[in-house]
């Protein structure tokens, strides 16, 4: 039986032209590293509106106002805001204010161990429901456009779900609907934690364990290619400054306040209520049916934290009869950095808005 | 010679030996030393000039005679006699110690065969099973050390830092047992991509490194996709979080006596008090909601 030859000459051909690549490379990144680097994250101007305990609300001005009623953005807890604001060519934040829409952003701040008691109907039906009523009032509107992303979008179906009567369209980015699903891994993982001891050992979710279980989703990519790529990108100071700045996001994971993570990870991962209207939060039960406003839904097909099949559920368990869902050939952090998501579905998103700003 | 010699567990005839070797180096010390020292001291034992040391006489007086006694060849056979009695209750104890100490031993040993520890096929897969059989051992006998009850004499704090040890120990060993199921796709990996290509031995090899690379990575997936998914994954995983939970629990009550002892508040303290500062706080938000939707029936007109 024949093996096959390998080739030495042309491999070691090969390895010679990349090593004087990766020597004009180095030299370049020399320059690039010790210089200066412009690795800022959330940097569009925006104003400090609203302040409760650690959450603040805040408000960023279009240039020219084209909608009516403002938007309220949410994202989860697990994560900072700052991802809809990563990089100034890629912002969600800056693509819609260019589009003339009021933003408001909720920022959950930094829980400390001194807010391990607050829970789920805390951060719904109190600082959410503060926030909405604080905009309506500021705005003088009866209703407010409000757009979850990841946690943060189950954050606002819940509110929906809750109070319909504030939410004018809802929007949902990679939001988990149907948490018993074999296709996530968080799911797979989550199902068969002890979250009471959990929760009683550490008080708050550590911040750094969330960053871990993240990196543990896909080790070949976040542990090893994706720093692969920042040694071939080295030259490449747009690159470099890009690379840093979501670096900076995804370890900046805060904790999470202990009674909070309780209620969702028993209610949501393990028990799927949710779904099942079973949920209940401050004595209320949570209805997806009673989600009568117009909703649209955004998930990534390759999202392998939040698949598809936790989402695509929504249009059909809400009571709206005016539902889209739109399938994006992304993972999950792709969807708000990535480019299809900048250039095809921000101002898709924004004309829905604009047809049901009435 | 035929003399049927008596069964013993061989440490016996060695201890006998050490305590005849000690006995009679003492002798032999007892015989050599007291002439000099004796001369020594009653040279100094001037009464007059001793002053103010009056009162140590009868102690000297005493040790004088003591020594002279035992000076006497005599005597001293008389009380080395006397001790070889009671060596031999000293030998039998001694004998007991090291009986005990060779059966707990022996029970370690026969414990560890029972196991399978000492099984020689099992090293055949000691790479793979390594943490698995640390973790074991530290399980079965180590850890049993850790655990043993401890008298409140010696205080609440030796337990909880043995607790805090113990715990600490087990973390370690389930972390090793996840990080080598880590490790296990990377193996798999390579192994498959020793066939060039990562796709079969007969395939000719990549000349450029990167496609191999891009090959390996997408094998590499693939292997931690099967894993994350398996059951023993999500075993070892929760496995590993409760290891750390409990450390993290041993660890707070550890330090909780201590800040207790420095009179500090502890951890437990902090979190009664969080607890009050969180239901006040929600009382008062309730009651500021009332009071605003209160507000404008109140008002006059």
């Amino acid at each position: 039986m024949d093996r096959p030859k390998i080739p030495l000459n042309l491999i070691l051909a090969r390895l010679a032209a990349d090593a004087e690549q990766a020597k004009q490379r180095l030299e370049k990144a020399k320059d690039i590293l010790l210089g200066p680097l412009d690795t800022d994250i959330g940097t569009t101007p925006y104003e400090l509106v609203y302040q409760e305990d650690r959450v603040s609300l805040k408000y960023y001005r279009p240039a020219e106002v084209r909608c009516k009623t403002p938007l309220l953005l949410v994202h989860g807890l697990f994560n900072r805001e700052t991802l809809l604001d990563l990089q100034p060519d890629r912002s969600i934040v800056q693509n819609l204010l260019k589009a003339g829409l009021e933003v408001y952003l909720v920022s959950w701040g930094a829980p400390s161990r001194r807010d391990q008691f607050f829970t789920l109907d805390d951060h719904i039906n109190g600082y959410l429901d503060n926030i909405v009523d604080f905009i309506r009032g500021r705005h003088q509107v009866p209703k407010v456009n409000l757009m979850g992303v990841c946690l943060g979008g189950t954050f606002g179906v819940i509110y929906a779900a809750l109070y319909p009567e504030k939410v004018r369209n809802l929007v949902t980015i990679a939001t988990p609907i149907q948490f018993d699903t074999p296709k996530g891994l968080l799911h797979i993982w989550l199902k068969e934690i002890d979250v009471d001891r959990l929760v009683d050992a550490f008080g708050n979710l550590p911040g750094n364990l969330v960053n871990t279980a993240f990196l543990l989703l896909n080790p070949p990519r976040l542990l090893l290619d994706k720093y692969i790529g920042l040694l071939e990108n080295m030259d490449n100071k747009e690159f470099v400054e890009n690379f840093i700045r979501m670096e900076k996001w995804i370890f900046d994971s805060p904790d999470v306040p202990g009674e909070t993570v309780r209620q969702m990870l028993k209610d949501l991962y393990q028990g799927n209520r949710l779904v099942h209207n079973e949920m209940e939060l401050g004595g209320r039960r949570v209805k997806l049916g009673t989600i009568t406003m117009p909703l649209l839904n955004i998930y990534g097909r390759y999202d392998h934290l939040v698949p598809p099949e936790a989402c695509e559920v929504l249009t059909k368990a809400a009571g709206t009869r005016d539902s889209q869902d739109i399938c994006l050939d992304s993972g999950h952090i792709g969807i708000y950095v990535g480019a299809q998501f900048q250039r095809e579905v921000v101002p898709t998103l924004v004309a829905w808005l604009g047809e049901r700003d009435s | 010679m035929t003399q049927e010699q008596p069964r013993t567990t061989g440490a016996e005839p060695l201890l006998a030996a050490w305590i005849k070797w000690t006995m009679e180096f003492w002798e032999a010390m007892a015989h050599m030393g007291p002439g000099p020292i004796m001369a020594e001291i009653d040279g100094d034992l001037c009464l007059e000039a001793a002053g103010p040391g009056e009162a140590w006489l009868p102690f000297l007086n005493l040790w004088q005679a003591f020594f002279s006694l035992l000076t006497e060849p005599d005597t001293v056979a008389a009380v080395f006699q006397g001790i070889r009695a009671p060596s031999e209750m000293v030998l039998r104890m001694a004998q007991a110690g090291w009986e005990g100490y060779f059966q707990l031993h022996r029970q370690w040993l026969e414990g560890w065969e029972s196991d399978g520890i000492l099984n020689p096929d099992d090293f055949e897969d000691l790479d793979q099973d390594i943490a698995k059989i640390c973790s074991d051992l530290y399980e079965k006998d180590f850890r049993r050390l850790l655990q043993m009850p401890h008298l409140r004499l010696t205080g609440l704090t030796q337990e909880c830092l043995n607790q805090a040890t113990e715990k600490f120990n087990r973390f370690q060993a389930a972390m090793a047992e996840f990080t080598h199921m880590l490790y296990l796709p990377v193996k798999k990996s390579l192994r498959a991509m020793r066939g060039v290509g990562g796709r079969g031995r007969q395939e000719r090899p990549p000349e450029d490194f990167k496609e191999y690379y891009r090959g390996w990575l997408k094998v590499l997936e693939g292997h931690y996709m099967t894993l994350f998914q398996s059951t023993e994954f999500v075993q070892t995983l929760v496995h590993t979080l409760l290891a750390l939970q409990e450390f993290s629990a041993a660890k707070d009550a550890l330090m909780a006596e201590v800040m207790e002892a420095l009179a500090l508040p502890s951890r437990r303290d902090l979190d009664a008090l969080y607890r009050e500062m969180y239901g006040l706080k929600k009382s008062m938000k309730d009651l500021a909601k009332k009071l605003d939707s209160l507000a404008p029936a109140t008002e006059p007109g």
